[in-house]
């Protein structure tokens, strides 16, 4: 029984969804504010998602009905048991065995795997350069986001993400990690497609990337997939970096936190052509990153 | 293969696009290939109708060709009319006709800037310039009583006239606006995000500018000058001299930089208007017919230069109205310079000349040269309108 509401109710499931709503409308209000503008009302994400639920969904000619239909319900599973094994709201995951963080990382990239498929799905030209784009950032971030978050892994000398984040409450890692931790944070940018990483839909080139044939469900259930991402990765890098586990108030003041650095990054800059986001994580992120293995190794 | 070309369209329908045009970029991944426009989406047979309209008419038709920079297109029409007409123009009318465009010329860039972030993907600054921009509406809102056709040109004079009080707002606006454009022009030069995005893109050198004609800050930007405020003064620009603004790098950041830099002048040139505007009347007497003869005007738009071609045949209405928009001479080098360039940079290159469509759009009708030539009414043009767009649906 308890297995089953934390499954569907608490606090998987149903709050991770609201959650993921939450923190939606917080990014979009806070971007708002930064560019001088009013923003959305609170409710304006969960007003989004019932309209685009009880919208018409048109299926173009020439798709794969099943793909066109399951790859939307894939990835929103995905993230969804990705958020089974991270601690979400500051308690104990609800699952855990050894090696999970890499299970999470496999299932919040198989969200980006997903939308590419369905982007190329479709015969939509727009749509094909999307996917092809999300396919060029999924390779360039990928590598570097992972290592960041290999980083306390090793010092915690556990790959199990309730490890690292008990391992974690002692050791405040940002401190000791400072570029893994920059890393980690803007790959998870790179990963949702925030601002200035929007190449694979930006609207000016190529209209929605490759979710332009998607109206109705399957675009709710990709937006919301996509919210449920920004929940679980904000939550890893607060459970590696900002202090572990902590009391639901706490934690969440720490994720705010970073969500408000997210958004200020958002708002500073113009969109990188996908060469120049290629170029970036190569060149940098992943520079970055092994010097921060290095120091580690060298620092014991 | 080369015959299976992969052509990602652009417009008419496009979020990149405010205004239809049809762009069709043949790309290999992420490189452009081939580029081909196609025009004429908003053709609304104003020339044809000004054939139809009395010389007063015509003129409040004639504004609104551009919703951005309609002053300008009334103020190219008024000159050409009064010269036919022999009309002595009061320099206080010249004046705040002169007022009205530089300030109609910021309100243009200061939109400019913010499409052209938005383009990059910087919608910060999109819409922290659409808020400053707020400032010279409001101005010209004070001045004329209206934020977009303003209607302040009348044939033989203007229709509003300024006081000190009214004065005093715009020293004020325009004051604020200066602070503002320093603030934009580090940012757009500095900001290593958006420098990447403008810096060596769509480069064109002066001799390629020269040669495929383009005009306006697009031209300033690589070099050449091409200012009709400088060249061939008009209305009351030599009274109120401009410095003309040249850049050398030719790329879309020299583009962008003209424009700021354009900006300061046009504060300069509003502030001495402002300090040594002439005394009299406003409006001189225009006769009701206009003798025959024709004529060619030429203004600096915003966008770059104006020209009309205006013939009287002796009555209340013109024989012939043509007009050439800046916006023609711009796009068609566009195309040339896509070739090579990354789908990325499409939508800020064609933002770089700071297409207006609705400005542009003509009718031509191809025809065999043996045919003997055929003069349409306006009643056969909108007929064949209508057929036209009945078949395409």
């Amino acid at each position: 029984m308890q297995a089953v509401i934390a499954l569907l109710i608490f606090p998987g499931g149903l709050c991770v969804l609201l959650l993921g709503l939450a923190y939606e409308w917080l990014d979009r209000k806070l971007m708002a504010q930064m560019q001088n503008r009013v923003g959305p009302r609170w409710y304006q994400p969960v007003a989004d998602l019932v309209k685009l639920l009880a919208k018409q969904e048109t299926m173009p000619n020439g798709v794969n009905p099943l793909l066109f239909i399951g790859l939307p319900l894939v990835g929103l599973a995905s993230v969804l048991t990705a958020a089974l094994y991270v601690p979400l709201v500051g308690l104990a995951p609800s699952y855990s065995f050894r090696g999970d963080l890499i299970v999470t990382i496999y299932l919040l990239g198989l969200l980006t795997f997903c939308m590419s498929l369905a982007g190329s799905n479709t015969l939509d030209r727009f749509s094909l350069m999307g996917a092809l784009r999300a396919l060029t950032q999924l390779f360039s971030y990928e590598v570097p986001f992972l290592l960041a978050l290999l980083g306390p892994a090793l010092a915690a000398g556990s790959w199990q993400i309730a490890e690292i984040s008990a391992y974690a409450e002692t050791h405040w890692l940002i401190l000791t990690q400072p570029l893994g931790f920059v890393v980690a944070l803007i790959g998870l940018m790179g990963k949702l497609e925030l601002s200035p990483f929007d190449a694979p839909e930006a609207e000016t080139e190529i209209v929605a990337g490759a979710l332009t044939e998607y109206s109705g469900r399957g675009l709710a259930l990709f937006h919301l997939s996509r919210d449920v991402a920004l929940v679980v990765g904000l939550t890893l890098v607060a459970a590696f970096y900002l202090g572990g586990m902590a009391n639901p108030l706490w934690f969440f003041g720490k994720t705010l936190l970073l969500l408000l650095v997210v958004s200020g990054l958002q708002a500073l800059f113009a969109r990188l052509r996908i060469d120049q986001t290629v170029g970036l994580w190569w060149r940098y992120g992943m520079l970055l990153v092994l010097l921060q293995w290095l120091l580690m190794i060298v620092w014991r | 293969m080369p015959s299976e070309r992969f052509v990602i369209p652009i417009g008419p329908q496009h979020p990149a696009l405010k205004e239809p045009g049809h762009f069709e970029f043949s790309v290999e991944g992420e490189r452009v290939t081939g580029a081909t426009v196609r025009l004429g989406y908003a053709h609304r047979g104003i020339e044809k109708a000004c054939e139809e309209r009395n010389w007063v008419q015509s003129l409040y038709l004639l504004e609104r060709i551009c919703g951005i920079c309609s002053h300008i297109h009334t103020t190219a029409y008024c000159l050409g009319v009064e010269r036919l007409a022999g009309v002595e123009v009061p320099p206080r009318a010249q004046a705040i006709r002169v007022l009205i465009a530089e300030l109609e010329r910021v309100h243009s860039h200061l939109l400019w800037l913010g499409v052209a972030a938005h383009e990059a993907g910087f919608d910060t600054l999109f819409m922290y310039s659409w808020r400053d921009r707020e400032t010279v509406m409001d101005v010209l809102e004070g001045l004329t009583g209206n934020r977009v056709n303003y209607s302040a040109n009348v044939l033989g004079g203007v229709k509003y006239d300024l006081d000190e009080a009214r004065a005093e707002t715009i020293r004020k606006g325009v004051d604020y606006l200066e602070a503002r454009t320093y603030y934009y022009l580090e940012l757009v030069v500095h900001d290593p995000v958006f420098v990447q995005r403008t810096r060596g893109i769509g480069t064109v050198t002066r001799e390629q500018a020269e040669w495929l004609g383009l005009v306006g800050p697009a031209a300033r930007a690589s070099n050449v000058a091409r200012d009709l405020r400088v060249e061939s003064p008009y209305a009351a620009y030599d009274l109120f001299p401009v410095q003309m603004v040249l850049e050398t790098a030719g790329d879309l950041e020299a583009r962008v930089s003209v424009r700021l830099k354009e900006l300061f002048e046009s504060y300069r040139v509003i502030r001495t208007i402002l300090d040594k505007l002439p005394t009299g009347e406003i409006k001189g007497r225009m006769p009701k017919k206009v003798r025959e003869g024709e004529t060619v005007s030429r203004v600096e738009a915003p966008r770059g230069e104006l020209f009309y071609f205006i013939k009287s045949n002796g009555t209340d209405k013109a024989e012939r109205v043509k007009v050439r928009t800046p916006t023609l001479c711009n796009l068609a080098p566009m195309m040339t310079l896509a070739i090579g360039h990354q789908l990325a940079d499409m939508p800020m290159l064609l933002a770089g000349v700071d297409p207006c469509f609705s400005c542009n759009d003509r009718s031509i009708v191809v025809r065999n040269a043996q045919e003997a030539e055929t003069r349409w009414t306006w009643e056969q043009l909108r007929r064949y309108g209508i057929e036209v767009y009945k078949c395409k649906r």
